[in-house]
């Protein structure tokens, strides 16, 4: 489903570059549920935006769903992410003058869905999420856990066959972290791969498989509990 | 484009920072008030003008005559140039050609009486062409012809006011008058703008001379130029000037004893005044709504700025560059639009409560017309697109992660 190959990427910087991603090699098949761990700058979220096609690279290639995505436009970007992906911030990012269910509708908006599909599709996903009778709330009326909610019912809002989760706990107490997991577990169950970055090992022990990243390269990549707490330097040990 | 979704974001857009938005909108709106009150001023001396000129054909030269003021070929200042029946003959068959021509011996003053009604009006005496070069609009009866003046007739044309005031809305035609103790027939009536025009009493100008001036004289003169061009009008004129101040021995710098006015000549130089008084205006206005302009594409910089996470977010869900570029320059459109059309409207409503106050003799109907206000709305609109573009690019240009990482 998502191919990485020899991906490489570093940032410009005063004076040279700052290598974020070093040659990373990665097949994430369709139905995973994979967990990226790492300390921070080890390249997680840049990882997580390259394959989400939010951000682009320097060498290497990425196939999606068997399409070279190499060398994209901004425009057919946006077609494959509004298609294939959906997306899940850590800080919700649920735009603020509109209510959960417009929210939840706008990525159909992108794909030109009439509006009145949008709006039974969107109150069909919030009802799924357990948020119908939040829908007409503004996300400023919601509980993080509920912003979270919506914002995955917005990730899912388009059948996206992959789901990006940056932190998608990060803002959450443990008791919501573990329902907004629980509920990523249950899109995963219909057929959804969803790739999660996280920096907590409970999150990452609920996923099948875990990728642990260190200074832009992967050190670890296997089931979730083969995986396990990292050391000072950011390297997994094995219990 | 116009969708539910687009009228959210403005809505959003215009309420979120409400004194923010005032103030542009303002900026914006204030800038078309003062365009369209400027262009309606404008207006008002231009129809001033036009209607001056309008009471009286343009194809015309109005011959004067005055006191000379400089000694010219051993005769002295301070003499009266008169102006004869044979000068007017002498104009018409020896020194231009023209297809109409009378003179207008006035006296103002001059006492009517209808009945026992009575009142002074300005007593003119004209030739049959006089209607054609004044312009006269018959409402009744008929116009001086030329038996009227062959046979020193005493017949009259009166204007409305005379009718107003001594026939108390009656009908004047057949009915007997009495100018300056002499009773004339009316045999037509008219109704003309200006000061003097509706009060105006028309007889025939040999009657006049006969009855009243005691000579040939016939006051001043005006002729028709036909369908010459400016060029050759002012040919005409020279020609009439050179053979006055010849005949009559005047100084060729004497500006009093002789003057020549060329209508069509006036109303050309008028028109490249109120040409160059348009384009002042225009300069100024556009420089007005270009503040306005700046205003609003200030407005959209900072909107674009605190929208860029929220640009970033609709990015990663599918939104293309050419979909933000829309929403913000139709945001800045809208602005633009509905604050300079509110300006608009109170520009005009400005100009059509202020036009009944504003009437004189050079200034009238400060109106806006369809044109300017047409293309106000056209300017308003570039404006907003223009306003709004430069940010949209900007937004447009922000790449989903830059944007969704901005704080």
């Amino acid at each position: 489903m998502l191919a990485l190959r020899g991906i490489e990427k570093a940032y410009p910087l005063a004076g040279g570059t700052l290598p974020v991603l070093k040659g990373i090699d990665l097949n994430i098949e369709q139905g995973e549920m994979v967990a990226i761990m790492g300390s921070s700058g080890s390249g997680k979220s840049t990882l997580l935006n390259v394959l989400g096609l939010l951000d682009g690279f320097d060498s290497g290639g990425y196939d999606l769903d068997g399409v070279d995505m190499s060398g994209l436009s901004e425009k057919q970007a946006a077609r494959y992410r509004s298609l294939f992906l959906g997306f899940v911030f850590q800080s919700f990012n649920l735009i603020s003058f509109k209510t959960a269910v417009e929210n939840v509708a706008l990525p159909l908006f992108y794909q030109k869905v009439p509006r009145r599909e949008r709006q039974k599709r969107a109150m069909e996903m919030l009802g799924k999420m357990g948020m119908d009778d939040r829908a007409d709330h503004l996300p400023s009326e919601l509980s993080g856990g509920q912003k979270q909610r919506v914002a995955i019912a917005r990730a899912l809002i388009t059948e996206p066959r992959v789901i990006l989760a940056d932190e998608p706990t990060g803002a959450l107490d443990s008791s919501t972290s573990q329902d907004v997991v629980s509920v990523l577990r249950e899109v995963n169950g219909s057929g959804i791969t969803v790739i999660i970055v996280t920096h907590e090992a409970d999150i990452a022990a609920k996923c099948d498989r875990t990728i642990r990243l260190h200074d832009g390269v992967i050190i670890e990549d296997g089931r979730s509990g083969d995986v396990v707490e990292p050391t000072a330097n950011g390297a997994g040990s094995t219990d | 484009m116009f969708n539910r979704e687009t009228w959210i974001e403005i809505a959003h857009t215009v309420t979120a920072n409400p004194l923010r938005t005032a103030l542009t909108g303002l900026s914006v709106g204030l800038g078309i008030f003062i365009l369209v009150v400027m262009q309606g001023l404008g207006f008002g001396l231009q129809n001033g003008v036009e209607q001056d000129f309008a009471d009286e054909a343009k194809n015309t030269i109005w011959v004067r005559t005055g006191t000379t003021t400089l000694a010219h070929r051993g005769r002295q200042p301070n003499r009266y140039i008169e102006l004869r029946d044979e000068d007017e003959e002498r104009v018409t068959e020896q020194v231009v050609e023209t297809p109409a021509v009378s003179g207008r011996l006035s006296m103002w003053g001059s006492t009517v009486q209808y009945k026992n009604e009575q009142g002074n009006y300005p007593l003119m005496g004209v030739e049959p062409d006089f209607a054609e070069l004044d312009l006269i609009p018959l409402e009744g009866g008929r116009w001086l012809h030329q038996d009227d003046v062959e046979k020193e007739s005493k017949v009259c044309v009166i204007g409305e006011n005379v009718i107003n005031e001594l026939f108390k809305q009656r009908s004047p035609i057949g009915e007997y008058i009495i100018l300056r103790g002499i009773t004339f027939r009316v045999v037509g009536h008219f109704a003309k703008n200006g000061r003097w025009g509706n009060s105006m009493v028309y007889i025939p100008m040999t009657t006049m001379q006969r009855l009243f001036q005691g000579n040939d004289a016939i006051g001043s003169m005006v002729l028709s130029t036909g369908d010459r061009d400016l060029e050759a009008s002012t040919a005409m004129v020279d020609a009439i000037d050179g053979d006055l101040r010849l005949r009559h021995a005047v100084h060729p710098e004497d500006q009093r004893a002789v003057r020549v006015r060329d209508n069509q000549e006036e109303y050309a130089m008028f028109d490249r005044i109120f040409k160059g008084i348009r384009l002042f205006i225009w300069v100024i206005g556009g420089f007005t709504l270009l503040a306005g302009a700046i205003g609003v594409a200030n407005i959209m910089a900072i909107v674009v700025k605190e929208r860029t996470v929220e640009i970033g977010v609709r990015k990663a869900l599918g939104a293309t560059s050419g979909s933000i570029l829309s929403l913000i320059v139709i945001e800045a459109v809208c602005l633009t639009l509905i604050s300079g059309a509110l300006g608009l409207i109170a520009g005009v409503a400005t100009l059509n409560y202020a036009a009944p106050y504003a009437q004189h003799d050079y200034f009238t109907d400060p109106e806006v017309n369809l044109r300017v206000t047409v293309t106000a709305l056209v300017v308003l609109v570039l404006a907003g697109a223009l306003s709004g573009l430069v940010p949209a690019l900007r937004a447009v240009r922000i790449r989903p992660i830059e944007a969704l990482r901005y704080e």
